[in-house]
C-alpha cells in the first residue's frame, strides 16, 4: 500500500520534471528551425540581391548567367495585388457593412451568407486555381484572355492577369470579409446612438462615422489579403501561366502595352521561386533564392504594418 | 450549428430598435447593393462546386469508383496525353499520397504543436511569450513555395546525406531514393500547418477559466499535473479544432509538397521497413498544380477534376467538423465570444 503511493508520488515527481522539458524542447526545436530557415534564406537571398537583379529584364534562357532580372516577376506580383484588391475591396466592404450593421443574425440571408463563406475559406487554392482555369476557357469569356492556337477553335487560352486576378479576389474575399467585419462590429454602439441622434440616415451614419472609426481595422484586413495574394503560388501557376516573361508586350511597362500585358501571362515573384528552383525547369537556384528573400521581406513589411495598425487601434479605443 | 455561429458574434448595440424605427427607408437603393455583395460572397462557392464536380462527371462515367480504387497514374496520364480514347485513370497513389503526409504531418504537428501551445499558454516567461508568438505569427504568413525551396536545397541533401545508403539505392532500385521523401514531405508540411494549430490550441488553452488551474496548485497539484489534468481535459474540443484546420491545410497543400516530395506517384512499401519513408510520393493538390497544361487534354482535365472534387469535400467536410468542434468547445466552456 504505502509502496504503491510511493511509486505514483516518484513518477509524478519525474513527470513534473519531464513535461516541461519536453515543452521547452518543442519550443527551441521551432524556434531553431524557423531561425536555421530565416538566416539561410537571407544569406543565399542576399549573394543574389544587386540593382541589376532587381531591375533588369526578365530572359527565357536555360542558362542561370543569361536568365536576366525579376523586373517581370516583380511587375507581375505588383499587378496581381493591385488588381486583386481593386476586385475584392469593393465586395468586401459591402458585404462586411451589410453583414455587420444591416442583416438580422437570425435570418436565412445572414446565416446561410456565413456558411457560404465558411466554405469558400476552406476550399484550397489549387482548387480555385484548377477552376477558375477551366471556366475562363469557356468561349464565351475569350475577351478575358487570349483565343488558344492549335487545339480547338472555339475555346478561349484561360490563363492572363485579369483572369488570375479575378480568381484571387475570389479566393481572399472571405478572409478580408470577415476582418472587416469583425472591427465593423467593434465601433462602440454608442457612436451609432450618436450619429442616429444627429438625424444622419443610417447609411449617412455607417459612411461618415461607423467606417472612418473602423479604418485602421479596414486597412489591417486589406493587408492580410495582400499577404494571401503575394504569397499564393498555386492560383498564379495555373490561372496566369509558366512563362517567366511577359507574354503581352516586350516593354510592358509603358502605358500603352497595359491592356496587352493583362490580358496574356507572365509570373510572380512566387511563381518565379517556383519554376527557377531546382524542382522546376528554369534551374536557377541563386536567382530563386533571391525573389524567395525579396518575397520573405514583404510579408515582414506587411506583418510589421499590421502590428503597428494593431497598435494604433487599440491606442485609439483608449482615448 | 447555426447557434453557436450566432453567439460566437459579439451581440449587437441596443440603439437597433431605434434605427428600425425609420419606415421610410431613404437608404433603400444602397442596401440593395450591399445585400447583393453578401449574397455573391455566399453564393460564388456554389459556382465553384458546381463547376468542379460537372467537369468530373466524365470520368467518373467512364470508371465508376474504379477511378478510385485503382493504381494506376503517372502511366495512364502519358497514355492519355497521346490518345483520347484512354480513360483507365487510377487516382489510388495520389490519394494514399495525400493521406500519408496529411496524416504524417499530423502526428508530427500533435507532438511539437501541443508542446508549443503549453509553452505559449503556461509555461513561457513572460518576456518570451511576445516575441515567440510573433515568430509563429511570420511562421504562418510565409508562402509556402518558400517552404519547398528551403526544404529543397536543405532537408532534401540532408535525408539523402544522412539516411539514404548505396546499398539501399542497390537494394531498392526500382523507386530512386533522392531524398525527395514522403519523410521531408512531412517535415515540411508539418512547420507549415504548426502555426494554424499553435494558434487555435493556446487559444484554448488560455480561455480554461484561471479559477481551474487556481483550485489544482491550492489543492499541492506540480504546475505540470495541473497542466495535464485541469488545462489540458476542457480544452480538448478546441484543441481538436486546430488540429482539424491544420488537417484541412495539409491535405490541400500542392506547391511545397510537390516541391520536396518526389512528384512520383509512388505508394510507399510498409513492406522496406522504414525505407518506407525515404520513398517519393505525389499527392492530389500537388498532380493538378504539375499538370496544368495537360487539362487541355478532355479525359486528363476530368481525371483532374475528379481529384479536385476529392479535395473540394474533404476540405467541406474538415471545415464543418471544425465549425462542430469550435462548437462543442464553446457550450463546454460556456462562452458567449468566439475564440477565432
Amino acid at each position: 500500500m504505502r509502496g504503491a503511493r510511493d511509486e505514483t508520488t516518484i513518477l509524478r515527481r519525474v513527470m513534473a520534471i519531464l513535461g516541461p522539458a519536453w515543452v521547452w524542447a518543442c519550443a527551441a526545436v521551432v524556434v531553431a528551425v524557423c531561425l536555421f530557415g530565416i538566416v539561410y534564406l537571407f544569406v543565399e537571398g542576399a549573394k543574389a540581391i544587386t540593382p541589376d537583379f532587381l531591375f533588369s529584364e526578365t530572359l527565357p534562357s536555360w542558362d542561370e548567367k543569361s536568365s536576366g532580372g525579376i523586373r517581370s516577376p516583380i511587375g507581375g506580383t505588383f499587378i496581381m495585388a493591385v488588381l486583386g484588391l481593386l476586385f475584392t475591396v469593393p465586395v468586401a466592404v459591402a458585404a462586411a457593412i451589410y453583414l455587420a450593421e444591416y442583416v438580422k443574425e437570425e435570418s436565412l440571408l445572414a446565416r446561410s451568407a456565413r456558411l457560404g463563406l465558411e466554405v469558400l475559406a476552406g476550399v484550397p487554392s489549387v482548387v480555385f486555381g484548377m477552376w477558375g482555369l477551366a471556366l475562363f476557357s469557356l468561349p464565351q469569356l475569350a475577351f478575358l484572355s487570349s483565343r488558344a492556337s492549335g487545339t480547338d477553335a472555339d475555346a478561349a487560352f484561360g490563363r492572363s492577369f485579369i483572369v488570375g486576378a479575378i480568381v484571387m479576389a475570389i479566393h481572399i474575399l472571405p478572409f478580408v470579409i470577415k476582418v472587416m467585419e469583425e472591427n465593423i462590429r467593434s465601433v462602440p454602439g454608442t457612436y451609432r446612438a450618436a450619429a442616429a441622434a444627429l438625424g444622419m440616415t443610417k447609411w449617412q451614419g455607417i459612411k461618415k462615422v461607423i467606417l472612418p472609426a473602423a479604418r485602421p481595422g479596414l486597412i489591417t484586413a486589406v493587408i492580410l489579403g495582400l499577404g494571401l495574394i503575394v504569397g499564393d503560388t498555386a492560383i498564379v501557376t495555373l490561372t496566369v501561366g509558366g512563362s517567366m516573361t511577359m507574354t503581352g508586350a516586350e516593354q510592358w511597362w509603358l502605358p500603352q502595352h497595359w491592356g496587352a500585358t493583362l490580358l496574356n501571362t507572365g509570373s510572380t515573384l512566387t511563381t518565379f521561386v517556383y519554376h527557377q528552383s531546382p524542382a522546376g525547369e528554369g534551374n536557377a537556384p541563386t536567382k530563386a533564392f533571391g525573389a524567395a528573400f525579396l518575397l520573405v521581406l514583404i510579408v515582414l513589411a506587411l506583418n510589421l504594418a499590421v502590428a503597428f495598425l494593431g497598435r494604433t487601434r487599440r491606442g485609439e479605443q483608449r482615448v | 450549428m447555426s447557434d453557436a455561429a450566432a453567439r460566437s458574434i459579439p451581440p449587437r448595440s441596443p440603439n437597433r430598435i431605434v434605427e428600425e424605427g425609420h419606415h421610410l427607408d431613404p437608404d433603400r437603393p444602397v442596401r440593395i447593393l450591399l445585400a447583393s455583395a453578401t449574397i455573391f460572397s455566399g453564393a460564388v462557392v456554389l459556382l465553384i462546386v458546381f463547376f468542379v464536380v460537372r467537369q468530373a462527371i466524365p470520368v467518373f462515367a467512364h470508371e465508376g469508383l474504379g477511378f478510385l480504387l485503382r493504381s494506376d497514374w503517372d502511366r495512364a496520364l502519358e497514355k492519355a496525353w497521346v490518345d483520347p480514347t484512354y480513360w483507365e485513370f487510377g487516382a489510388l497513389p495520389v490519394i494514399l499520397g495525400t493521406l500519408m503526409t496529411t496524416v504524417g504531418a499530423l502526428v508530427t504537428t500533435l507532438a511539437l504543436g501541443m508542446g508549443c501551445a503549453v509553452f505559449l499558454a503556461e509555461l513561457a516567461p513572460r518576456r518570451l511569450v511576445g516575441p515567440f508568438q510573433s515568430l509563429v505569427r511570420l511562421l504562418s504568413g510565409i508562402p509556402s513555395v518558400v517552404f519547398g525551396l528551403i526544404g529543397l536545397s536543405v532537408f532534401v541533401p540532408l535525408v539523402r546525406e544522412m539516411f539514404v545508403s548505396d546499398a539501399m539505392t542497390v537494394k531498392y532500385a526500382d523507386v530512386p531514393l533522392d531524398g525527395q521523401s514522403l519523410l521531408v514531405g512531412i517535415i515540411v508540411l508539418t512547420f507549415m500547418i504548426l502555426p494554424f494549430f499553435v494558434t487555435v490550441a493556446t487559444d484554448s488553452m488560455r480561455s480554461v477559466p484561471e479559477s481551474y488551474k487556481l483550485g489544482g496548485l491550492a489543492l499541492g497539484m506540480s504546475r505540470w499535473r495541473t497542466i495535464t489534468r485541469l488545462v489540458i481535459p476542457p480544452a480538448l474540443p478546441g484543441i481538436l479544432a486546430g488540429l482539424i484546420l491544420a488537417a484541412a491545410r495539409a491535405v490541400g497543400e500542392a506547391i511545397a509538397l510537390s516541391m520536396v516530395a518526389g512528384s512520383l506517384s509512388n505508394v510507399p512499401s510498409p513492406g522496406h521497413g522504414l525505407v518506407f519513408f525515404l520513398e517519393p510520393v505525389r499527392t492530389m493538390a500537388s498532380t493538378i498544380v504539375e499538370n496544368g497544361e495537360a487539362l487541355a487534354v478532355h479525359s486528363i482535365e476530368s481525371a483532374m477534376f475528379g481529384l479536385g472534387t476529392l479535395l473540394l469535400f474533404s476540405s467541406l467536410a474538415l471545415s464543418l467538423a471544425a465549425r462542430l468542434a469550435f462548437a462543442w468547445f464553446q457550450k463546454r466552456m460556456g462562452m458567449t465570444g468566439g475564440i477565432r
